[in-house]
């Protein structure tokens, strides 16, 4: 077992303050606390070489589990175990085996080419100089990072500097990669380049990967099992399609008419839920999809028929309305 | 680690800093002559004491220069290897990069004290070196080889005090998240050290000499290489040294249980 | 003006809120009081040794200091920092696009300080000035009036050269270090090193006519009673004529730096 999490709690003290001089005065002698609960009895365990998507809106929790596990936050209760190490003691030979990367959070020397912070980072993980060399030119390869080495970073671009970053956070093969929104603010070709390197660097060295995103896209691409957390609860742990099929026992069939019609006859198809121009979509039973879409075929004057998954952003919102899904 | 493998990390950083130096090419001319121009005010400020009198409180004018350049010599000091690093503790609190520090297999302390160096202010340590030789000369005083050594001892510890006494102050950051001017507070505090200990009278000596560390740091060096310090003197700050360092370490480690809420 | 005014009222405020967040602020503020107060050190070290200096006695020189170290605390700006920063980030491009002089923000960021010095750190200060033995100034409501009018022209003066020195910040990164070393050798003529008292007379006549000693000599001397009512006219004037002076330089150079800054495109 690479992450073994059980009953893990977080709870903050946060200063409470209200706008205003008044209460700034006031707020210089005699401060008001709350407790919230980051994370609320959170029990779930990853093999190696599993790579876990960690959903959830802003402030669900996913940030201050990712820096327990990372051994950066005790934990207020419960209990968490990586490699078989208690995070928070921040043994040595613990660190050596993990890294932790933050989207738009730098580690890299700013005014420096990024081979410099390569270098500080061999010497600080005391990676032998043949390893090193061949990690570097694995990680150069894969990220197609030959022309940014040597350029100061501060001159990169958004995206070429998490590249950087990750190349920085690899150097030493970790075991378990902790990965805090990676794409955050890249553009779209960024975003897939980055993607796409996670899971190939993830299948090639079996590592564990828990990463958190704010873009479904990143889940559903790398990962094949989720955790949904909201409100520091989990309210989700299984894979992708059997999330799909519990919330979303449905599919969408979206058809382009060659001329308008009665909607009474598409309400016969199933629930429809737009209907602009000649566009149409229904909501059609997941099971039924099939026997749906041929009888469509037949019997209304369609250009075009496609069947879609619901969107997923979607399905993952209605699991926060409903409240907690076990598959 | 071993101590070679943090040698040769700081020799990394060092080279690392220099680099980004040359990178904005920071004008070290000015910086020199800048520094020239306090010396020289340093100097003269203290001039002016001495319209009235020869001596103040047992100190003539040349002998103060001694204390005046000591304290350029181990103000740059600072400047040079402590306050590049400590001044940014409370930014990478503030912008999380102390997560990435505390998640590297290496002595976090070791990483946030020394990871940088203040390049351009290795002019400071010199001039102010300058300054106490030509107090000296004016003098016409050499100190003898146990004079030098007890000097070099002094100088040693002050050094270490003058860490430990900055860690300690850095490290409240970690409850009080806004401590911009903290660099200055301890800068003004040690302004103190422009002038020799016995300036001052009553509980200000006292607190000068134990609390904040402005005797060790210029006073008793002087006296050391004037040749007018009791030995046991050298004792007491190679002690002083070992405490505050060890306590400043333990203050470190408690701040870092707290910024990882460990419940105390 | 009206609307000067208001903006003035909202800025003031959300410097205040600002600076009452940070609590730590305060302690600090109240420890660098202590600045100042080395030099009296040194100046009762004499005067334990050789007596009294030019009838200047142990009393007169902790009253002459601690009123420095409260009047520099009111007087000193750090505008030319404040501006090399808005220019050398190009932050100023943001401040000229809106209806508000970028002076202001600056003035108010500052004065919002001082505001904040007066209603937390100086009560503090004057409990324990007043805790203290031996130092009391007695002064007529007139010298009192004479002696805030000297404080805040004493801090106009400041700020005006201060920012001043800012507008060198369209030309060369070095304005801080440059308004530093003017500020070192005002050291001498301000009053801080010494009383001006105890100068030989050419250099208090130097010191009577530069700008140095609006920002502290001349408020802690009445607050002393040191100064008759002729003393104070003249120097109530002289601190005047320097606002002036210091206000025709910035606006001077701040119409040149403006078009050196558009032109060069920050």
């Amino acid at each position: 077992m690479s992450i073994q999490v059980e009953h893990l709690t977080r709870y903050y003290r946060v200063h409470r303050k209200e706008p205003g001089l008044r209460s700034s005065i006031r707020n210089l002698f005699h401060r008001r606390y709350e407790c919230i609960k980051a994370v609320d009895d959170i029990s779930f365990a990853i093999e190696q070489g599993e790579v876990v998507g960690f959903l959830g809106p802003n402030g669900a929790g996913k940030t201050t589990t990712l820096k327990m596990l990372a051994g950066l936050l005790h934990p207020t209760a419960g209990r968490a175990e990586v490699l078989g190490y208690t995070p928070h003691r921040r043994e040595r030979e613990y660190l050596k085996q993990i890294t932790l990367v933050m989207g738009q959070r730098n580690q890299l020397f700013w005014d420096l080419p990024a081979i410099e912070t390569f270098i500080v980072n061999q010497a600080i993980y005391g990676i032998p100089e043949l390893q090193f060399r061949r990690t570097l030119d694995e990680l150069v390869a894969l990220l197609d990072l030959e022309p940014l080495l040597t350029k100061q970073v501060r001159k990169l671009s958004l995206g070429e500097r998490m590249k950087c970053e990750l190349a920085a956070s690899l150097l030493h093969q970790p075991r378990v990669l902790f990965l805090d929104e990676p794409t955050l603010g890249l553009d779209v070709d960024a975003q897939s380049a980055i993607r796409d390197f996670i899971r190939c660097y993830s299948q090639e060295h079996s590592v564990t990967v828990l990463l958190t995103s704010h873009y479904m896209a990143d889940v559903t691409a790398l990962a094949r099992r989720i955790l949904v957390i909201d409100d520091g609860r989990l309210m989700y742990d299984g894979n992708l399609e059997a999330l799909v099929e519990s919330t979303a026992p449905y599919k969408l069939l979206r058809l382009t008419l060659q001329q308008p019609i009665d909607e009474i006859d598409l309400a016969a198809l199933g629930q429809v839920e737009r209907y602009e121009g000649l566009k149409v979509t229904i909501r059609v039973p997941r099971h039924s999809t099939t026997a749906v879409a041929a009888r469509a075929l037949a019997r209304l004057p369609i250009a075009d028929l496609t069947i879609e998954d619901p969107p997923i952003e979607k399905i993952i919102s209605e699991v926060f309305h409903q409240g907690v899904v076990y598959a | 680690m071993t101590l070679r493998a943090y040698l040769r990390l700081l020799n990394i950083f060092y080279k690392n800093t220099l680099m980004s130096e040359l990178e904005y090419r920071t004008s070290f001319t000015a910086n020199v002559l800048t520094s020239l121009f306090w010396l020289v005010w340093a100097a003269l400020s203290v001039r002016v004491f001495f319209f009235q009198t020869e001596t103040i409180a047992g100190w003539t004018y040349n002998e103060l220069l001694v204390v005046v350049g000591l304290f350029f010599t181990m103000n740059g000091l600072r400047q040079l290897f402590l306050q590049p690093n400590l001044s940014r503790l409370s930014e990478y609190v503030q912008m999380g990069t102390l997560d990435y520090i505390l998640t590297k297999p290496i002595n976090s302390q070791f990483l946030v004290s020394l990871r940088y160096i203040g390049v351009e202010n290795c002019g400071d340590p010199l001039l102010g070196l300058a300054l106490l030789g030509l107090a000296l000369w004016r003098m016409g005083y050499t100190p003898g080889v146990i004079d030098v050594l007890l000097f070099l001892t002094l100088v040693a510890s002050a050094l270490v005090i003058l860490y430990s006494f900055n860690l300690m102050i850095q490290t409240t950051t970690f409850w009080l998240i806004n401590i911009r001017r903290a660099d200055s507070l301890v800068w003004s505090l040690l302004e103190a050290g422009r002038f020799p200990v016995q300036f001052y009278t009553g509980w200000v000596r006292l607190a000068l000499t134990v609390i904040v560390p402005v005797a060790f740091m210029t006073t008793f060096p002087a006296q050391a290489l004037l040749g007018r310090l009791p030995a046991w003197i050298a004792a007491v700050a190679l002690l002083m040294a070992g405490v505050l360092f060890l306590l400043a370490s333990a203050f470190w480690r408690v701040g870092l249980r707290s910024y990882s809420g460990a419940s105390s | 003006m009206r609307n000067l005014l208001r903006a003035y009222r909202s800025l003031i405020k959300a410097a205040l809120i600002t600076f009452f967040e940070y609590r730590a602020q305060v302690i600090i503020w109240v420890i660098s009081f202590i600045f100042p107060l080395v030099m009296m050190v040194v100046w009762l070290a004499i005067v334990s040794e050789a007596g009294q200096v030019s009838g200047w006695g142990r009393s007169d020189f902790v009253a002459y200091y601690v009123g420095a170290a409260i009047v520099h605390q009111f007087t000193q700006s750090w505008a030319t920092w404040e501006w090399e920063e808005q220019i050398r980030t190009g932050d100023l491009s943001f401040k000229l696009l809106k209806p508000l002089d970028p002076f202001h923000h600056i003035f108010t960021q500052i004065v919002g300080s001082k505001l904040f010095l007066l209603t937390t750190v100086l009560p503090i200060v004057l409990g324990l000035i007043w805790l203290a033995p031996g130092i009391n100034y007695t002064l007529s409501p007139a010298r009192l009036a004479a002696c805030v009018a000297a404080v805040i022209g004493g801090f106009m003066v400041s700020m005006l050269m201060s920012t001043a020195f800012g507008m060198l910040s369209f030309w060369t990164t070095q304005s801080g270090n440059l308004y530093g070393l003017w500020y070192g050798v005002g050291n001498f003529l301000s009053g801080f090193i010494a009383p001006l008292a105890l100068f030989p007379a050419w250099m208090q006549k130097i010191a009577l006519v530069m700008p140095f000693r609006s920002t502290m000599g001349l408020p802690v001397e009445i607050l002393v009673g040191r100064l008759d009512w002729a003393g104070i006219w003249l120097g109530l004037g002289i601190t005047a004529a320097w606002m002036t002076i210091f206000t025709i330089i910035y606006r001077l150079l701040w119409r040149r730096g403006i078009r050196h800054y558009d032109a060069v495109g920050a």
